[in-house]
C-alpha cells in the first residue's frame, strides 16, 4: 500500500511524497520533486561571463542574491578578479538581508500556522495579527536591503563580477543600520514561539557548512574540510532532484547546521538566545531548524546594524572588475538562507564552457527522506490518516525546502 | 470574488512577489477571497474561480494539467510573469528537452513527463498577460483592483527606452556602448537597469512589433554576433 501526500503546501516549488507500507509497517518514503527541470547549467554554457550572474539569479526568487554572489565568486576565482574589502562587506550585507527576508518568510508566513494549527497565515490574522505584521515588517526590511545592494527585491542585476553597478550612499546605510536595530525586539519574540516545538524528524548526524559564516573556499562536513566533489550525488528514478551523500550518509545544510558548527560566531542577543536553547539545538532534531532560523534572524539583524554602520563610516572603495586572465576554473561556496550553495564554472576566453550548480535543498534531499521515514514509523497506526499526513508535511516544511532550486543540480 | 494562484515550473518569484505586496495584499483581500494558493495556504479547493493567476511555464505534464484546470475553473485568467507570458529562461533553451534531459539526467525519466518549456499563452487563451522577471507588483495590484471594479485593465505596449527617456537617463547603448535590449523590450519597469548604468537584459519580453534588425546593427558594433542572439533568447524564444 502507498499513502500519497498531496503536493506540499506552504513551501516554495512543486513536490510531493509517498509512504510505502508493507505488512502493516512503514517500509520506505519517496520524496518526489515534480517541478520541471530548468537546465541552468546548460543555459550558462556559451555565455559571456558578465551575463552569467543575472541568469543564475533566476534559479530562485527567495535567494537570488545568494545565487548571484556564488556566481560572481566563482567567476572571480576563475579569472583572477580582485575584490576590495568594501565590496566583500556589501556582499555580506546583501546575504544578511536575504537571510532576514527568507527566514521571516518561512517562519512567519509558512511555518507559523503549524505551531498554532491553522491552514495559513490569513486565517490567523484576527488572533495573531500583531505577530504576523511584525513578521511582514521584518521581511520587508530584508527586501529593502536586497533592493539597496542587489538592485531589486527579486532578481536584482546590481551584483556583478568585481563589484556593483551602483553603490549605496552613507545615508542609505545609516538608515539600514537604524531600522535593523529597531527590529531585533520583534525577532526575539519569534524565537520563543519556535522554541516551543516538540522534537521531531531525524537527528542531524552530518551537518555541512562553508568554511566561513556566509561563504568560504571549502566546506566543513562534520569535522572534516572538503571540496564538494568528494560528496556523492545519486540520481533517483522518481525525482528530478538528485540525492547527495557523504561516505554513504545523508548530510544536512541550513540554519541548524550553521549553529551546530558555527554557533561560536554569534555575539550579543543571538549568542545569549543560542545559549538559552542550547539543548534543543544540540539535540539536532530537524524540526529545530525552525528555531535555528529564528535565532539566526536575530543574529542577522544585529550584524546588519553593526556592518552597515561600519561600511558607512569607513567609506566605500569600488571594485574595478578587471580580470587578469580570460580563462580558468572557479568554485563559489555561499551560505544561502537554506544552506550551502555551490556554483562551479570553467571559463575559456571569457565564455563559460562548463557549469555546475548544487543547491541547499538538493543537499538536503536524503535527510528529508530519512526524517520522513523515521517520523512515519513513529506515527503510523497511532494517528488518524489526515493528521499523520499533516504532521509529515510539517517535517518537510521544517527543512524550508526551495524546490525550484533543487531541480537543476547536475554535474555535466 | 474568488481568487486562485497556480504555480507551474519557475523560480517561485511570481507567487512570492504577490506576498511582497505587504499591506497592499490586505487591500486585495478586501475584494478577493484566496481559495487556492499553494505557497501561501494549505487549504485546497475545487471551487469555480472569478480570477485565476497562473505563474511559471508549462514544462511538464503536471504543469499542463494544472493550467487546463485553472482555465476551466476561472472566469478571468491572468498569465503572470515572463515564464507564463513568454516561456522565461527555461523557454530560451535551444536544444530539445529530450536532448537536455539526456545530458543532465542520463536515463532518469523523473516523476512526470517532461515537455518543451512553453508560455501559458501557447496552451490556453488568457484574458490578460503581465510580463516581467519579476513583474512589477504595482502592476498586478492595479490589474486585480481593476477587474474587481469591472474596469478593463490596460496592457503596456511601449519599450523600455520610453521610460528611460522620460527619466532623462543617459543612453547606455549609444553613449556608453553597453549592450542594451531596451529598444525591443516591453517597458513598465521604469527602466531599472539603465537607471544604474547597466544594459536592459530583456526580462519583460519583446514589444509587439520589435525592430530586431535595427538593434542587431547597433549591437554588432559592441559584441560578437553570436552573443546577440544568446542575449535576445535569455527570456524567450522570440
Amino acid at each position: 500500500m502507498i499513502i500519497e501526500l498531496d503536493e506540499f503546501t506552504r513551501v516554495e516549488g512543486i513536490g510531493k511524497a509517498e509512504i510505502v507500507i508493507e505488512n502493516g509497517s512503514v517500509k520506505e518514503v519517496r520524496v518526489k520533486i515534480l517541478e520541471g527541470p530548468r537546465f541552468f547549467e546548460l543555459l550558462t554554457v556559451g555565455r559571456n561571463y558578465w551575463d552569467v550572474p543575472d541568469i543564475e539569479a533566476r534559479i530562485c526568487a527567495i535567494c537570488y542574491a545568494s545565487h548571484s554572489i556564488a556566481s560572481v565568486r566563482a567567476i572571480e576565482k576563475a579569472l583572477g578578479i580582485e575584490v576590495p574589502e568594501s565590496v566583500e562587506k556589501l556582499r555580506e550585507l546583501a546575504l544578511l538581508g536575504e537571510i532576514i527576508e527568507s527566514h521571516a518568510l518561512h517562519l512567519y508566513l509558512l511555518a507559523l500556522p503549524d505551531v498554532y494549527g491553522y491552514p495559513d497565515v490569513i486565517s490567523m490574522l484576527s488572533k495573531f495579527g500583531e505577530l504576523v505584521k511584525e513578521g511582514l515588517a521584518i521581511k520587508a526590511f530584508g527586501n529593502t536591503i536586497r533592493e539597496l545592494i542587489g538592485g531589486r527585491e527579486i532578481h536584482g542585476i546590481n551584483i556583478k563580477p568585481g563589484g556593483f553597478g551602483r553603490y549605496p550612499t552613507e545615508e542609505e546605510l545609516g538608515t539600514i543600520a537604524k531600522h535593523a536595530n529597531a527590529l531585533v525586539r520583534f525577532a526575539k519574540r519569534i524565537v520563543s514561539v519556535f522554541a516551543s516545538q516538540e522534537a521531531r524528524g531525524a537527528k542531524v548526524e552530518i551537518p555541512m557548512v562553508t568554511s566561513e559564516y556566509l561563504w568560504g573556499d571549502e566546506l566543513i562536513v562534520g569535522n572534516e574540510r572538503i571540496q564538494y566533489e568528494s560528496l556523492d550525488e545519486v540520481p533517483v528514478q522518481y525525482s528530478f532532484a538528485k540525492h547527495t551523500y557523504y561516505k554513504g550518509k545523508p548530510i544536512f545544510v541550513g540554519a541548524l547546521a550553521r549553529l551546530l558548527l558555527k554557533g561560536d560566531r554569534l555575539v550579543g542577543e543571538s549568542s545569549r538566545l543560542l545559549k538559552a536553547y542550547k539543548d534543543k539545538i544540540e539535540s539536532g532534531y530537524v524540526i529545530y531548524n525552525n528555531l535555528a532560523q529564528a535565532i539566526e534572524l536575530v543574529y542577522a539583524l544585529e550584524r546588519v546594524s553593526e556592518l552597515a554602520s561600519e561600511i558607512a563610516s569607513e567609506g566605500i572603495e569600488k571594485g574595478s572588475g578587471e580580470a587578469s586572465e580570460d580563462s580558468g576554473e572557479g568554485i563559489g561556496y555561499v551560505e544561502a538562507p537554506r544552506g550551502v550553495l555551490v556554483h562551479h564554472y570553467r571559463i575559456e576566453k571569457g565564455r563559460v564552457v562548463w557549469s555546475n550548480t548544487i543547491t541547499p535543498t538538493a543537499f538536503n534531499q536524503g535527510m528529508m527522506e530519512r526524517s520522513l521515514l523515521e517520523d512515519a514509523k513513529r506515527m503510523f497506526g497511532r494517528e488518524p490518516e489526515d493528521r499523520f499526513k499533516n504532521r509529515l508535511e510539517e517535517i518537510v516544511r521544517a527543512f524550508d525546502p526551495c524546490i525550484s532550486c533543487s531541480v537543476h543540480l547536475v554535474r555535466l | 470574488m474568488k481568487l486562485g494562484v497556480f504555480e507551474l515550473t519557475s523560480c517561485g518569484g511570481c507567487a512570492l512577489n504577490l506576498l511582497f505586496l505587504y499591506e497592499k495584499l490586505f487591500d486585495v483581500l478586501e475584494f478577493y477571497e484566496i481559495v487556492e494558493f499553494h505557497m501561501a495556504t494549505s487549504q485546497r479547493s475545487k471551487e469555480k474561480l472569478d480570477v485565476a493567476i497562473v505563474t511559471g511555464s508549462v514544462s511538464t505534464q503536471r504543469d499542463l494539467e494544472v493550467v487546463k484546470e485553472a482555465r476551466n475553473r476561472a472566469e478571468y485568467l491572468i498569465a503572470l510573469g515572463t515564464c507564463a507570458t513568454h516561456g522565461g529562461v527555461q523557454g530560451g533553451l535551444e536544444n530539445s528537452v529530450k536532448e537536455n534531459m539526456k545530458k543532465v539526467y542520463g536515463d532518469i525519466r523523473g516523476p512526470t513527463k517532461v515537455l518543451e518549456p512553453r508560455a501559458v499563452i501557447d496552451y490556453v487563451p488568457v484574458d490578460f498577460a503581465i510580463p516581467g522577471c519579476p513583474y512589477e507588483k504595482e502592476e498586478v495590484f492595479q490589474v486585480l483592483i481593476d477587474i474587481a471594479k469591472g474596469v478593463d485593465p490596460v496592457p503596456k505596449d511601449y519599450p523600455v527606452c520610453l521610460e528611460c527617456k522620460l527619466n532623462e537617463y543617459e543612453c547606455v547603448l549609444l553613449k556608453k556602448g553597453v549592450p542594451c535590449l531596451g529598444p525591443v523590450t516591453l517597458g513598465g519597469c521604469n527602466a531599472k537597469c539603465p537607471a544604474i548604468g547597466l544594459g536592459c537584459i530583456g526580462c519583460r519580453g519583446p514589444i509587439p512589433d520589435p525592430n530586431i534588425p535595427g538593434l542587431v546593427d547597433i549591437l554588432k558594433e559592441i559584441i560578437p554576433e553570436g552573443d546577440i542572439s544568446r542575449k535576445l533568447k535569455t527570456f524567450t524564444r522570440w
